[in-house]
């Protein structure tokens, strides 16, 4: 996946909003998408290998208020698609969206670490 | 604020959630918002939930739907009193939140809007001292375990109080713009203040069909088909099929007496 597509994947405002300017705050926030994030992302990718429709939305679920929060472009819709439709969705169409994700999430991990070191470290 | 079980007027609460994040992001809101509310406990899933509300007695449970080693609904259950005011908490998902709105309870959907999250607050406060919620909360719970569906009970929220109608007893519905009437066996009818298509997300795959744009009936209640475009209710209304209703009708009907 090309992570250059976009140019930025994730919006720091609901974390600028609830921190209230406290870095330390902000700092554990980001700690927390870096650390969940990652971990889940691998999982997905395990569940769509092997086609299982249920455990991706499972994960997806679980991931939603995070990336919204996040404010990750793009993904409310197709996780509640995918959500809603997991059973029934033409296996062709749960790869693209599924696979869409996988490239959106790896570009906002890749943006989180490098905010962490650029503006906390 | 009368009657809580904390000494003071603040309010003790758990947070029931197996996501960390969703853990720190209500706890930081509530924190900030609310200084009245003492977060006195976190569970990580259903099971640690169950053992802090034992121990600490809360006033409040916000609770997530789905967690992993059981549903919020689950959890509640094993519980042998519900002495706790509850805000379910859940993504998006549609079956659950059907679900909660056919119980007419209290939730919030993640990651939590300010302005809902206060308003959430703000009717916890308001019906403390109602026996309505661990009420509804019991009623939820039965519906859950009941197998036949027309012994589940629809509740609705109206300006007298909360409204609990056994679906068995509900004959039809008639939509009036943002109000219904709900016309019920023994000749009583409701009004309540929700659209027609409200009622029929809540009552569409629970033995209910809308045949008109203005009529959703049941199909327990159905005496006979008068003529191609009439069905006349158990309660001596004749309900009209709309034309382009007619075939889908017909459908529900075979697929519902099988």
């Amino acid at each position: 996946m090309n992570a250059e597509r976009h140019k930025t994947f994730i919006n720091l405002k609901n974390i600028v909003s609830i921190s209230r300017g406290d870095s330390g705050r902000m700092l554990k926030y980001l700690k927390q998408f870096q650390e969940l994030i990652p971990e889940r992302l691998e999982q997905l990718k395990d569940a769509l290998a092997e086609n299982d429709r249920r455990q991706i939305r499972q994960i997806l679920h679980k991931m939603s208020p995070q990336l919204q929060f996040f404010g990750i472009q793009d993904v409310v819709n197709p996780i509640q698609r995918l959500e809603m439709e997991y059973e029934s969705m033409p296996l062709f169409e749960l790869n693209v969206l599924v696979n869409d994700l996988i490239y959106k999430l790896e570009g906002a991990i890749s943006e989180v670490t490098k905010t962490i070191q650029t503006q906390f470290e | 604020m009368n009657n809580l079980k904390s000494t003071s007027n603040t309010i003790t609460c758990v947070i029931v959630d197996d996501d960390p994040f969703i853990q720190e992001l209500l706890k930081d809101k509530l924190n900030q918002y609310f200084p009245e509310i003492n977060i006195v406990g976190l569970g990580n899933d259903g099971k640690e939930g169950i053992e802090k509300i034992i121990v600490l007695k809360p006033d409040l449970v916000f609770l997530d739907v789905e967690m992993t080693d059981m549903t919020g609904f689950e959890m509640l259950s094993r519980l042998a009193s519900i002495n706790f005011k509850t805000i379910f908490i859940t993504s998006y998902k549609h079956y659950a939140i059907k679900a909660i709105r056919f119980n007419a309870l209290d939730y919030l959907l993640k990651p939590f809007d300010l302005e809902e999250l206060k308003n959430a607050i703000k009717r916890f406060k308001n019906n403390y001292n109602a026996i309505g919620s661990s009420y509804k909360v019991d009623i939820a719970l039965n519906n859950i375990k009941t197998k036949n569906i027309s012994d589940q009970v629809l509740s609705l929220k109206t300006q007298q109080g909360d409204l609990h109608l056994v679906l068995k007893d509900i004959i039809s519905i008639e939509g009036d713009r943002n109000y219904s009437n709900i016309y019920l066996t023994g000749n009583r009818k409701e009004l309540v203040s929700k659209t027609l298509s409200d009622l029929e997300d809540l009552l569409s795959n629970k033995g209910f069909f809308r045949c008109h744009k203005s009529h959703l009936i049941s199909k327990n209640h159905i005496v006979e088909l008068t003529n191609s475009f009439n069905i006349l209710l158990s309660n001596g209304m004749k309900i009209p099929i709309s034309r382009r209703k007619k075939e889908a009708f017909q459908g529900w009907l075979i697929k519902s007496n099988h």
